[in-house]
């Protein structure tokens, strides 16, 4: 029995290494994981919308609470100017949500407890947002680096920290969905490490709390999608709309 | 034509519901929580970008202490200013 709480997170090949040009890209536990999550949103979608009836069936109704629930996040966050990202809001959300999820199954392997699958999701979204600042509004964007009403002295001191604010979203966007995971997936392992060495006797309150965890930590997978998602509509909106 | 009838009333019903649902609970729980754990990571995260970009501008310079020292300081100001604006944004 292996009772160490961090051996879930160990990222192993699955078949044969592939090198391209000496990078390795292997296929590993971390991609099967994503491909089965891919598969899973698709099959939920395709399920959802093969039949278009005036009484949804479950799966119809799954997804079209899905879609109104990103729709009308961007709507309030980023206003209707921002409806042309949809696609790329509504996949993201997905993708983060169904990581977390399948995650949650025992056995399985979560995806963004990796701080480089975050952070590449992060930086998609950084970079993505700046051309489209710098697209929309050419070289007025930097404007979004000088508040308005700022003392002509002070102005070089709040343009290095406005700089540092806007390049720590990535950041902290990364970050937050990493650590979360990482933390609750890692307390769920102490705790069942807890009721193995803890036996019959005393092992059924960490069990208790292992539950509790379970269901804790099914929030925080919603809830971490939800906020990646609503961060990059607030994004989205600093760079449409040009203004904090 | 019955069913018709029967579904337009049920649905009516439904929807009813719904309204009573949503007048009684502004602004879901969830959100909240999520707007909660939103602000500490973003203090964090300033900090720490704003000493890396001392600390590559130290190197690049050769001004060892001074710029990653001040750097770090406006990264905890750039740090506040950001909780602060998301904690603005919450009203």
């Amino acid at each position: 029995m292996d009772l160490n709480p961090m051996h879930q997170f160990e990222v192993y090949k699955i078949g044969p290494e592939i090198n391209l040009n000496g990078i390795n890209i292997s296929f590993t536990n971390a991609s099967l994981f994503m491909t089965i999550s891919s598969i899973l949103i698709l099959a939920l979608l395709f399920l959802g919308t093969k039949k278009k009836l005036l009484i949804p069936s479950k799966a119809q109704l799954i997804t079209e609470m899905t879609y109104t629930f990103v729709a009308k996040m961007i709507n309030d966050t980023a206003g209707s100017s921002a409806k042309d990202f949809f696609p790329f809001i509504f996949t993201l959300f997905m993708f983060v949500l169904f990581c977390n999820m399948v995650g949650m199954i025992p056995y399985s392997f979560t995806v963004t407890s990796h701080i480089i699958v975050t952070f590449v999701l992060a930086s998609i979204v950084f970079i993505g947002v700046t051309i489209i600042g710098f697209v929309k509004h050419g070289i007025k964007y930097l404007e979004l680096f000088v508040p308005k009403g700022v003392p002509f002295v002070l102005l070089p001191l709040i343009i290095i920290i406005e700089v540092i604010s806007y390049l720590s979203r990535p950041v902290s966007l990364s970050v937050r969905l990493f650590a979360n995971m990482m933390a609750g997936h890692t307390m769920m392992k102490v705790f069942g490490g807890f009721v193995i060495s803890l036996g019959l006797l005393g092992g059924w309150l960490p069990l208790g709390f292992s539950v509790a965890l379970t269901g804790l930590e099914i929030l925080v997978a919603f809830l971490q999608a939800y906020v990646f998602a609503i961060l990059t509509c607030i994004y989205l909106n600093d760079a449409l709309n040009l203004h904090h | 034509m019955k069913d018709f009838k029967e579904i337009t009333t049920r649905l009516k019903i439904a929807k009813k519901n719904i309204k009573k649902i949503e007048d009684k609970d502004e602004g879901s729980n969830a959100a909240s929580l999520g707007k909660a754990l939103k602000i500490s990571t973003e203090l964090v995260a300033s900090v720490v970008v704003g000493s890396i970009i001392g600390f590559l501008l130290d190197n690049w310079f050769g001004t060892k202490p001074l710029l990653i020292i001040s750097f770090f300081f406006m990264g905890v100001a750039a740090g506040i200013l950001n909780v602060f604006r998301s904690a603005k944004r919450m009203n």
